[in-house]
């Protein structure tokens, strides 16, 4: 009998055209937009490299720091600025008239001379690079003036390890719309509460007519939740996974190297969706399309807060309102998955899974006491 | 005969509104009993706690002697239901929807594709078993609806006004149908406002309105306990009025009218008023063209009980 249940409660849910539209391919479809709109987005904000020119000439020779601190800001390793020509003043000139550079620097008599041709970011942040280094080279003089023992080239190193570096915060291990695709699995994992809604509907006779007929029969009504109840987290969890695999194999998100704990909070994101969902199917004696109404308002507001929409309202709702992203269940699975793509540390991942265990004991216990009762005032 | 249920004082309110008010009534083994009453008169409420599907106020229901609740499951095996609404699943065929509600009851796969295939021969859906309900007509859907509460060859059937909203034909199958079930060994509880479905497949009607017993009986004993008219309508050309003034004064004559070559005499309650009559035609050597007699309806002994008609 149990089996019996499980495979016709799978099937007709896995029928449900409709249903398996908005909770399998809408996430999908949404999360191709959502890859389409901001990677050309952080595309953009990308830091550009800076092309400048240095006048190569006998001063430059000698000014250590200065080559030394745009050699390293030169270089490819992730933290370049700048693409560097060292040429003469003439070529330099020619250089900035074509615009082929943003401004040259020349060392003229122990001077830092910065020629530019307009103004704007690129043109602040070579002034801001090069003001620095002179800064450092006055500090360095003061030093060796009164410490005559002192070895320069230990000073160097060491002032070189704690120069200002300009990073780019766009880069790909702390990308802001990472936060996007997780709300969206979050989304999707709630979103699996309808499943729960049907399965609990089909079952009751206070809540369809199939299910006066299924309330009827001699199965027992344990077995008939457990059965129906099954298949509806099976289905889930298979929209859960498809749309996780396409968002790591197909639109490159990075949930960190913890595949287990991303599979962890998966399972545990659409477990505590199901029990939403059982909770609202046992809550209100009304149809369907309002129960679905109902899951649906609770999922995107709840993914909204959580950051679908732009992360700023993460941050607004966790410094205003904390307590509303602690309840709130799809801030708890966006929280999961970026605690494990971005802290080193478990405690904020364990905290969140044991929330959502907290959020989905509540609603068995909700549904239990509704569900408890086997004849109804009403049919 | 054997009381196979046994419903005593079954008290249902809604608020302050009785449903049901105080029902007592017997079922007997292989019996279609016909529960005969206008909208909201209690029928389906009757029904829904007699399948412990409702809470009620007061009463019992015993099957065999034994009071049912939600987990007599030894009595839930032996009933199926067709409700009034067509309770079967859109995503599924004909044929996985008579086999899941089957499997409720019967988890033998080999018995239970036996017993599926005998549902779809019963109900004659042979054609569409691979069909979804929509793409069926109202009709068929019925049908469909019927097996998927009897496929699990059931003792005693509850069919909650199987036949609304569809066409002659069909209806006549459903009726066809209803009476092999009753032939296989079934005890069936019948519910409708048709009257002429309940005179044609019941052999005890219960009448009831607002919630109440107000009589039953078989048919024949219903139309009894009223004094209703027969009313026969002899088709005669250029009848005189002396002839009309003799008909009056025959045995039990009510009322005698003449109108549009058409006679109708109105009898009053009375054995053989209709062989009476055609005797005394034959005497008089009165040539007619058509005779025929209007017996009272159940709708009649409704109207008769409650000032009502069945239908309103």
């Amino acid at each position: 009998m149990f089996l019996h249940n499980f495979k016709y409660s799978f099937l007709f849910l896995l029928k449900n055209k409709s249903l398996v539209f908005w909770t399998f391919f809408f996430p999908i479809i949404l999360g191709t937009f959502f890859y389409m709109t901001f990677s050309n987005i952080e595309n953009n904000e990308k830091l550009k490299k800076i092309n400048i020119a240095i006048i190569n000439n006998e001063e430059l020779k000698n000014d250590k720091l200065l080559l030394s601190v745009l050699g390293y800001l030169s270089e490819d390793n992730n933290n370049e600025i700048f693409s560097t020509i060292y040429t003469d003043l003439e070529k330099a000139k020619e250089l900035l008239e074509n615009k082929e550079i943003i401004g040259y620097l020349e060392i003229k008599n122990s001077k830092y001379l910065i020629t530019i041709k307009e103004n704007g970011i690129e043109q602040t942040i070579f002034k801001y690079i090069i003001d620095e280094i002179i800064e450092t080279k006055i500090i360095i003089k003061d030093i060796s003036s009164t410490e005559k023992n002192i070895n320069l080239e230990e000073l160097y190193n060491k002032i070189n390890n704690n120069i200002t570096k300009v990073v780019d915060m766009s880069s790909d291990n702390l990308s802001y719309t990472m936060i996007e695709y997780y709300t969206l699995i979050a989304m999707s994992c709630l979103y699996g509460g309808v499943f729960g809604m049907y399965a609990i509907n089909n079952i009751l006779a206070n809540m369809s007519k199939q299910g006066a007929r299924v309330a009827i029969s001699s199965i027992k009504k344990r077995t008939l939740l457990l059965s129906s109840l099954l298949a509806a987290f099976l289905i889930q969890l298979i929209g859960s996974l498809l749309l996780l695999s396409y968002t790591i194999f197909i639109l490159n998100v990075d949930y960190g190297n913890n595949i287990v704990n991303t599979l962890i909070m998966t399972v545990t994101g659409s477990i505590a969706g199901l029990t939403l969902g059982v909770a609202i199917a046992a809550l209100f004696k009304t149809n369907e399309n309002i129960k679905i109404g109902i899951i649906l308002s609770i999922t995107m507001l709840g993914s909204f807060l959580s950051g679908m929409m732009g992360i700023t309202m993460k941050y607004i709702v966790d410094k205003n309102m904390p307590l509303l992203n602690i309840i709130n269940p799809a801030n708890m699975i966006t929280d999961g998955f970026y605690s494990i793509y971005y802290y080193q540390s478990m405690d904020r991942f364990y905290f969140n899974i044991i929330s959502l265990l907290i959020f989905s004991s509540i609603m068995v216990m909700i549904s239990i006491v509704r569900l408890r009762s086997q004849k109804y005032d009403s049919i | 005969m054997k009381k196979i249920i046994e419903v005593k004082h079954l008290t249902k309110k809604y608020r302050k509104i009785k449903a049901i008010d105080n029902l007592s009534f017997y079922v007997f083994e292989n019996e279609i009993l016909g529960l005969l009453g206008p909208n909201g008169s209690g029928k389906t409420t009757t029904i829904n706690a007699m399948l412990s599907l409702l809470s009620y106020d007061k009463g019992n229901i015993c099957y065999l002697g034994k009071e049912i609740t939600p987990d007599s499951y030894d009595i839930k095996k032996e009933i199926g239901v067709v409700f009034q609404e067509i309770a079967v699943f859109d995503e599924l065929t004909v044929y996985e929807n008579i086999d899941y509600f089957c499997g409720l009851y019967i988890e033998d796969k080999k018995i239970r594709k036996k017993y599926v295939d005998d549902a779809i021969k019963l109900v004659k859906l042979e054609q569409f078993v691979n069909y979804k309900p929509k793409a069926l007509s109202g009709g068929l859907k019925r049908r469909l609806n019927i097996a998927c509460g009897i496929a699990h060859k059931p003792k005693i059937i509850f069919l909650d006004e199987p036949t609304v909203a569809v066409d002659p034909q069909s209806r006549n199958n459903i009726l066809e149908g209803i009476k092999k079930l009753r032939e296989n060994g079934a005890t069936i509880i019948y519910t409708t406002h048709y009257m002429e479905e309940v005179e044609k497949i019941c052999d005890r009607i219960i009448i009831l309105d607002k919630g109440k017993i107000i009589c039953q009986g078989t048919k024949e004993e219903l139309k009894q306990l009223t004094g209703i008219e027969e009313k026969v309508t002899i088709e005669i050309n250029n009848l005189d009025r002396n002839h009309i003034e003799k008909f009056k004064k025959l045995q039990n004559v009510k009322n005698v009218e003449y109108r549009f070559e058409n006679l109708e005499i109105t009898f009053i309650k009375g054995k053989n008023n209709f062989t009476k009559l055609i005797d005394y035609l034959k005497k008089e050597k009165i040539s007619y063209n058509k005779i025929y007699s209007e017996m009272p309806t159940l709708n009649d002994v409704f109207l008769e009980l409650t000032g009502k008609d069945l239908k309103d």
